[in-house]
């Protein structure tokens, strides 16, 4: 093919792809004049919040399959590596939901344009290009045995963060842009309570992920401060991350008066950070800590559920003394998702095994997946996705969004499929996990013999296959959502009802 | 030393946990909503979500073999989540500044 002909297919395929996406655009009919630079900012990391989510079911479905039929993409796609993408894919998909969802805020909570949007601007492209670049590397690259220079440029070999070394000091750069962009603007404009729960929060998150860093000989060194990243970013800052997202929009949904909101806010963060820091303990088990370690997290994993039992009996307050009214239904519903899938989720199904007498069977079986599946979905992407519909909302000019509203089906469906699939997985992992607990660890004493026998235990399997069952209606659920997310509020002309916010 | 749960004891350590965390919740829930509804028979069957959690927490204390100073944890579930929705309601009220509205509601009934 000559230069010339080279061109013009350029040319043509450019062409193509600009009216698909002028088509794709005049079909959503979204109007980004409606959002300020900040939200126009926030709004990319929510679209690809989006495809990392579908990414995530996609690879945990394959997974899913192989635990059935182990032969199916054998040394094409093998399970090892969509595991490894199913669980990455939702860790970033959580940080560019909250990292959208601050975004989002900000310029609000401060009275300010925000500082540095162009260099948010470039770090939210850097990092969508370094996400990309390091799954396609997982996908296509990441074959045979490591090196040195594996953990520079193809995977870090630490489970849940296995993004190679370069990948992570460019995390940490992106993470310095964003946390200048909050600090920056918040001095520009003003302080508040949740300002300043915000940012002491970020120095933490961003602390926390250098303690990933470390490399060690010594595995239980290593494992040490890789459950530091784990546990801390999860049962600490990213639960006050969440409280910080719930406390703005629990303002912005339903009115409740700031100075209510920030006081649970710090309430909330003495308790999860009081407890959650030394519950750390609990994961201990395996790796040849003292045995202080062991009591120290038993202890204050018995005391994680507080928070959760506090938010019980602040929620029958208000909907007890309060008549509540929101503009947004589908924002709302996923709210109250968020509260009875955080206290199922993290509370119930966390200290059925966080005990070192119980942990010492179940610790890394499937009782693991079960309680981490619906911890991640019960405590943090439901939160995400009210976001996304509080997004969708002001991007379509503020319009009406009601249970009554046409099409409603769509959004309540989606609710009720991605729940019930979630919890349907979740009871299927946790007969899978009891299963292997009582053969593999209790029976057979944690042999690789013992191991053998639990995956072919035919409850086991069975378990298995209801997983798949049920990540197959999580999926339907996910199709639905993206399709409500695309169209909601589409015809809709009414405006959404405005709630004033109460003043203290 | 830890003493590992019994093979026997698998199943009553998971429920007695679980148990514990939604009898509290039930407790938490049940004894807000009795604050807001002066009705007697809600308030028993809040104490009675107590008396459940303290069943639990015997349970899991003889199935996961607490001694020593694991007895400690036993205290503090009992003794925490007894009080802690006392003082969170507290809270909650100072929080609203609001007790004229709840106060009202009740002398209504």
């Amino acid at each position: 093919m000559s230069s010339n002909e080279a061109k013009s297919v350029t040319l043509i395929f450019q062409n193509r792809v600009c009216t698909l996406i002028q088509r794709f655009q005049s079909w959503v009919r979204l109007d980004s004049g409606n959002l300020s630079g900040g939200q126009q900012l926030a709004v990319k990391y929510f679209s690809v919040a989006v495809i990392l989510f579908f990414a995530q079911i996609v690879f945990g479905l394959l997974a899913a399959i192989q635990f059935i039929a182990p032969g199916f993409l054998y040394e094409i796609l093998d399970f090892n590596v969509n595991r490894m993408v199913h669980i990455n894919a939702m860790v970033v998909w959580m940080l560019y939901g909250f990292m959208g969802s601050i975004y989002w805020l900000l310029e609000d909570e401060s009275g300010s344009d925000i500082v540095g949007l162009k260099w948010g601007n470039l770090a939210f492209w850097v990092l969508t290009g370094a996400v990309t670049l390091v799954v396609l590397v997982y996908l296509f690259i990441q074959i045979g045995s490591g090196t040195d220079s594996s953990l520079w440029f193809i995977n870090e070999g630490r489970e849940y963060i296995e993004a190679p070394r370069w990948a992570d000091i460019g995390i940490v750069a992106v993470m310095l842009v964003f946390f200048y962009n909050v600090v920056a603007t918040f001095s520009k404009g003003k302080w508040s309570g949740i300002a300043g729960v915000l940012t002491l929060d970020l120095v933490a998150l961003a602390g926390l992920y250098l303690a990933g860093m470390f490399y060690m000989t010594n595995i239980t060194h290593d494992q040490y401060w890789w459950w530091w990243v784990i546990h801390l970013w999860v049962e600490a800052t990213w639960e006050v991350l969440v409280g910080v997202i719930m406390a703005w929009s629990l303002m912005k949904l339903l009115g409740v008066r700031r100075k209510i909101v920030q006081t649970w806010l710090y309430i909330e963060v003495a308790l999860m950070f009081g407890s959650g820091i030394l519950g750390l303990g609990h994961h201990y088990f395996w790796i040849g800590t003292p045995e202080y370690w062991l009591t120290i997290g038993g202890f204050f994993s018995a005391l994680e559920p507080i928070p959760l039992v506090a938010m019980v009996v602040h929620a029958v307050y208000d909907s007890g003394v309060h008549a509540f009214k929101t503009g947004n239904h589908p924002a709302l519903a996923w709210i109250i998702a968020h509260a009875f899938g955080n206290f199922f989720g993290a509370g119930v199904w966390g200290f059925m095994h966080t005990l070192p007498q119980i942990n010492l069977y179940t610790h890394g079986t499937q009782w693991s997946a079960s309680h981490g599946h619906l911890a991640f979905f019960g405590a943090y992407a439901t939160i995400n996705i009210a976001f996304f519909y509080l997004a969708i909302q002001h991007w379509r000019g503020d319009v009406w969004m009601a249970g009554g509203s046409r099409n409603a089906w769509r959004w309540k469906w989606a609710l009720g499929l991605l729940n019930a699939g979630v919890m349907g997985m979740t009871i299927a992992l946790l007969i899978a996990g009891y299963e292997q607990s009582f053969i593999e660890r209790a029976m057979e004493g944690s042999t690789w013999g013992g191991y053998f026998s639990a995956q072919n235990h035919p409850s086991f399997q069975n378990a298995m296959v209801w997983r798949l069952v049920w990540g197959l209606v999580t999926f339907a659920g996910l199709v639905l959502l993206i399709w409500d997310l695309l169209t909601i509020g589409k015809e809709e002309t009414r405006k959404a009802e405005v709630i004033a916010q109460a003043e203290g | 030393m830890i003493e590992p749960v019994a093979l026997k004891d698998f199943f009553i350590t998971f429920f007695s946990s679980a148990l514990i965390i939604m009898a509290g919740a039930a407790y938490a829930l049940l004894f807000a909503w009795s604050k807001i509804h002066t009705n007697p028979r809600i308030k028993q069957c809040a104490y009675l979500s107590y008396i459940v959690l303290v069943i639990a927490v015997a349970e899991l204390t003889r199935a996961a073999n607490f001694s020593g100073y694991w007895l400690l944890i036993s205290f503090a579930m009992v003794i925490g989540y007894f009080f802690a929705p006392i003082g969170i309601w507290h809270l909650c009220v100072k929080t609203h500044d609001d007790r004229t509205t709840i106060t009202k509601r009740g002398e209504d009934r």
